[in-house]
């Protein structure tokens, strides 16, 4: 066989153009592409037609949607005042959700993932009792409760916590599994009981992961624990019920002002040390 | 190691009955292909793998029958050292150096970060050991593959062992690094009169730096004898080929 570099010199130029493989026909994805979007058109439609959607109501009502948005454009600022109890109690309940979960999800976070707990039937525990706890809603949580331990911030808290724990856990454990196990091995092989592994080698190497998911459910909290007081669980949630029920709209608009503008805050805040931990 | 057999559960027969004595202080260099089982072997003498049959006794101690305490009693007097370093890349140095004090210390200790000031003393004699003692408090991920292998012989040190195990500590580095790692290896061979089991694929390190050699071919024993007469002839018969340029690091 010449070389190309031999060939080019004897016979210049003329290089056929490069032809590519034929493209394998994949007809079959287009038309189940084109399935798939009438399947959500038809999916859309039915139900819609089905609980009565009735668009020409939007129309015929337009000026009560008006009046409540022209209401919300103008917020009450002299309400502020008696928000500002209620907004501190929220915020008070997001962090102290925030870290009893973060106390609670440590140990569970390295009890939920296969590297740092080898031992199945407890592993297995540990998973099946979150994925329980997360399929609750935050909301139902705080409801039944509110029955239990009565109106007020701690079901509030306590809904936060269980809500918090089951994300937490499952992000974290997630992580943990998808983790290098080699420093893992080295401790063991140095010896080292299961606790003491994790502790000294896993714990290290899990934090910065650990208090970024922390941070994110610190945001949730905020957001969650004011839409929690609907069921009488604390916060801002009982102010936005009583001025709700009043049609108060310009003070619903203050509250909703005022969690954008925490929100915001605390987005900034997280961010900017998640960047200092990462 | 008597007759020892290593089967994986996927069928992988690793070992094929290994008998091997090796003596107190030795610097036993282990080599042979990839798959040739040098691994399994090395791992077996600490218990991270366990025998299929056959018994492996380490210091009087028999490996294959220990469990839980004595078996972590058995590793704590056993340093190892990794292919890829495996340390904790967000702790510090010397968090890591002290990982080799966990059977020396009770469990609370360790939860509690609460280490004594004799294993702290012993961590740092480690880390000036291999010269390392200046970035006790960087971060391990921050150093290089050179320097992270040197914490990990420290961590390996601090533990006071009586032997050290090496799975191609060097594999992983640049061949005046490789030479570095391997003098260091060397020193903790002949001054503190450690026992080094070291597994090697490169013939001129296992020749330079070990005072035995022990071939290893399909899991079994194919060569045992001083590493300096080995002969290229030697190694080709445990590779059950020619000798290639890819198989000797160079020089230092």
């Amino acid at each position: 066989m010449t070389s190309p570099v031999a060939a080019a010199a004897t016979r210049p130029a003329v290089r056929a153009a490069v032809v590519p493989p034929p493209r394998p026909r994949g007809r079959w994805k287009a038309s189940a592409g084109w399935a798939a979007v009438l399947a959500v058109t038809a999916l859309t439609l039915a139900p819609g037609i089905g609980v009565e959607v009735d668009l020409g109501a939007l129309a015929r009502n337009w000026q009560n949607g008006a009046d409540k948005v022209v209401a919300l454009l103008q917020p009450d600022w002299a309400f502020f005042p008696r928000t500002v109890e209620p907004l501190l109690e929220t915020l008070q309940m997001a962090v102290i959700a925030t870290a009893v979960a973060g106390v609670l999800s440590l140990p569970l976070s390295l009890w939920a993932a296969r590297t740092t707990n080898p031992h199945t039937a407890l592993r297995g525990t540990v998973r099946a009792v979150l994925d329980v706890v997360r399929a609750v809603p935050d909301l139902l949580y705080a409801a039944v409760l509110v029955a239990m331990v009565g109106v007020g911030a701690l079901p509030g808290i306590l809904a936060l916590v269980l809500f918090d724990v089951g994300i937490v856990v499952k992000l974290v454990s997630e992580q943990l599994e998808a983790a290098d196990t080699g420093a893992l091995e080295a401790a063991r092989a140095a010896g080292g009981t299961q606790l003491q592994v994790n502790r000294s080698v896993a714990v290290p190497d899990m934090l910065p992961g650990f208090w970024t998911q922390l941070l994110y459910v610190l945001e949730l909290n905020v957001r969650a624990s004011s839409v929690l007081g609907l069921v009488g669980a604390g916060g801002m949630g009982l102010l936005i019920d009583a001025v709700r029920s009043f049609y108060r709209y310009d003070q619903l608009s203050l509250i909703i002002l005022e969690i954008l503008v925490v929100v915001l805050v605390l987005e900034a805040v997280s961010s900017a040390a998640r960047r200092r931990l990462v | 190691m008597r007759d020892v057999v290593v089967r994986y559960p996927n069928g992988v027969t690793a070992l094929d009955g290994v008998s091997l004595d090796l003596e107190p202080g030795e610097m036993v260099a282990v080599v042979g292909l990839s798959g040739s089982g040098k691994s399994s072997m090395i791992r077996t003498l600490n218990g991270l793998v366990p025998v299929t049959s056959g018994t492996v006794e380490v210091g009087g101690h028999d490996v294959t029958a220990a469990r839980g305490r004595a078996l972590r009693a058995l590793r704590g007097e056993v340093g190892m050292i990794f292919q890829s370093f495996n340390l904790a890349g967000r702790a510090t140095v010397l968090q890591n150096v002290l990982v080799g004090r966990v059977a020396h210390a009770p469990t609370w200790r360790t939860l509690l970060g609460a280490h004594t000031a004799e294993d702290k003393a012993v961590a740092y004699e480690a880390l000036d050991r291999v010269g390392m003692l200046d970035r006790a408090w960087h971060r391990a991920s921050h150093l290089s593959g050179g320097q992270q292998q040197r914490v990990a012989i420290a961590r390996a040190l601090a533990q006071q062992p009586r032997a050290v195990l090496a799975d191609e500590p060097v594999a992983s580095l640049d061949p005046p690094t490789a030479h570095g790692v391997m003098a260091d290896l060397r020193r903790v061979n002949r001054e503190l009169g450690i026992t080094v089991v070291v597994n090697l694929h490169l013939l001129d390190l296992a020749r330079e730096y070990g005072t035995r050699l022990v071939g290893l071919r399909a899991g079994q024993v194919v060569y045992d004898g001083p590493a300096a007469d080995a002969s290229d002839r030697v190694f080709e018969d445990i590779y059950g080929r020619s000798i290639r340029p890819d198989d000797v690091l160079g020089a230092s």
